[in-house]
């Protein structure tokens, strides 16, 4: 028996190459890229390696136990991802949380904003081989989560914002400390914007790459900092106004481009709003309570719920299912880096090797949160 | 020429002065081994769950690790000698860091970060996590917290550091 063995060059052409979980350029997930040489032909992203089950762990506790578990799969951004769970149960109790609390929720949401954008600048230079941005990102953030230690007693896990209100009220001399904070950290963007995002080695790296259009980014559902870095005007905070938002002025950043450096420039821009809106509530704090009184173990008539806030990456919503006993029935947790993580085969068809960092860190995206 | 004191405080102090040499240095070699290796502790890239955010912290300007002596997370695999878990490691992760913990060379050492890299810690009923690495890979120091403030990292890197000095053979671990 004779073997035939015929060389085609072309066969094996395409390599399939795992980036991750092991990966300085992807944390607890997996991109799966098949590549032409330098290109990639396709991507097919492989989430789930952080999985914890936080929907079927909501439905064995109670509503209070369900704080603490559900601030951890966006650590950076604990008090946002609260926000409309506390709202949803809310709104199912029927509880008119006082405008204090309104007012500190407000707060405590967008200092949380501010820390996650600085640490997504801070990774974002680290992908791109900008150590300065990753030093000045890591520990300029560090101010804020100072700030945030004191309302909330811990670096980032505040548990924070619960259902009827707040946990407590803010320390004495909080406000000066806050206020001249916002002092110096809008002076320290503006050397931000001066140093990174005007930088010739920066926008050479990021400038029209991973260009997503508006239509697109419609298309595939993308949310957050990613739509209005491709120029759609979509955010929560302004089109259905929650708590006390409808109280502040403040605009909403958008960039056309749609590129890498829009979806990181854009970060910069909130946190400017996200500054004045700070300024705003410290200044016209109402007084009176925080929270309301709930029992230990409330219970929540029967009823089905769906409440959406504007986190840093994006809409985060919850489904709320009761069923009138202390636990939920079924909780539904919609987030942010799911929804844009969809964006990135689209956005990976075709480029370089060397620009997928540059790509994949500009979605602002964090397993842990996508997987749950 | 000198007289050597047979007896007094001298040689008691000589006494001493041996006594810790061979405590602490023993061979000179091992020592000196174990101090080249306890400067320079290479850190894998693996995150596995949200401490990589206090991981993260620990690394960066305020706390730096690297004054320590902890570099940073860029190696191969082959030369990296220190796996810093960072959390909760799930059912899907459990074979990758098996997998990646046998790729080191010894002698390697493994922290276990925060509540759910212990005990499963906020996640111990749900069906997809691990209760604990120490099922599945040695672990050498333990930090505790949910997550661990970036100090507490930084606390079990410096105990690392102190059982590294203490090595008893050279081949490590």
């Amino acid at each position: 028996m004779t073997t035939e063995v015929t060389y085609e060059p072309e066969a094996d052409r395409i390599m399939n190459v795992a980036l991750g979980p092991q990966h300085p350029g992807a944390g607890h997930f997996r991109i799966q890229l098949w590549l032409d040489g330098d290109y990639v032909v396709k991507a097919e992203p492989d989430p789930g390696y952080v999985h914890r089950g936080e929907e079927k762990m909501c439905e064995y506790r109670n509503y209070i136990q369900n704080v603490p578990h559900l601030e951890r799969p966006v650590i950076l951004d604990s008090s946002n991802i609260l926000f409309p769970y506390a709202l949803a149960v809310d709104e199912l109790m029927g509880n008119k949380v006082p405008p204090r609390g309104q007012y500190l929720r407000v707060i405590m949401s967008e200092i949380n904003r501010i820390i996650s954008h600085m640490y997504f600048l801070g990774i974002m230079g680290m992908f791109v081989g900008h150590t300065t941005m990753t030093t000045w990102g890591m520990g300029d953030r560090d101010f804020w989560i100072d700030i945030a230690e004191r309302i909330g007693g811990a670096r980032v896990t505040f548990a924070y914002i619960i259902p009827g209100g707040v946990r407590n009220d803010m320390p004495e001399g909080l406000k000066e400390r806050a206020l001249k904070t916002c002092d110096w950290f809008e002076k320290r963007m503006d050397e931000y914007e001066k140093i990174f995002f005007k930088n010739p080695l920066y926008l050479e790296r990021t400038e029209n790459v991973g260009v997503l259009t508006a239509e697109d980014a419609v298309k595939y559902g993308a949310t957050g900092t990613v739509l209005r870095a491709s120029g759609v005007r979509k955010d929560v905070r302004k089109d259905e106004p929650y708590s006390a938002y409808e109280d502040f002025d403040f605009d909403i950043p958008v960039l056309n481009s749609g590129d890498s450096w829009a979806r990181s420039y854009i970060a910069l821009l909130e946190m400017r709003e996200s500054v004045k809106i700070i300024r705003q509530a410290f200044k016209n704090m109402p007084q009176g309570q925080v929270r309301l009184k709930l029992g230990p173990q409330p219970r929540v008539p029967p009823g089905e719920v769906f409440a959406r806030t504007e986190a840093a990456r994006g809409e985060m919503s919850y489904h709320l299912i009761s069923d009138g006993s202390p636990r939920p029935y079924r909780v539904k947790i919609g987030t942010p880096s799911f929804k844009n993580m969809r964006v990135l085969p689209h956005l990976l068809k075709g480029v370089h090797v060397a620009d997928i960092p540059a790509i994949y860190w500009s979605l602002n995206y964090w397993p842990v949160e996508a997987d749950r | 020429m000198v007289e050597v004191q047979k007896t007094g405080t001298f040689q008691v102090l000589v006494g001493k002065l041996n006594e810790v040499l061979q405590e602490y240095i023993g061979d000179p070699v091992r020592y000196l081994a174990n101090w080249g290796r306890l400067y320079s502790l290479w850190p894998v890239h693996l995150e596995t769950a949200c401490c990589s955010v206090e991981l993260g912290a620990a690394a960066g300007s305020r706390f730096d690790m690297e004054r320590f002596g902890a570099l940073e997370a860029f190696g191969s695999l082959r030369a990296c000698d220190l796996l810093i878990v960072t959390g909760t490691v799930t059912r899907k992760l459990a074979p990758r860091l098996k997998l990646i913990y046998d790729q080191m060379a010894e002698p390697r050492w493994v922290i276990a970060m925060g509540a759910c890299a212990i005990t499963g810690g906020l996640y111990f009923d749900s069906y997809n996590v691990l209760r604990g690495i120490d099922d599945i890979i040695p672990v050498d120091v333990y930090v505790p917290g949910c997550p661990p403030r970036a100090e507490a990292l930084l606390q079990g890197l410096v105990l690392l550091q102190e059982k590294i000095r203490r090595l008893p053979s050279l081949k490590g671990v």
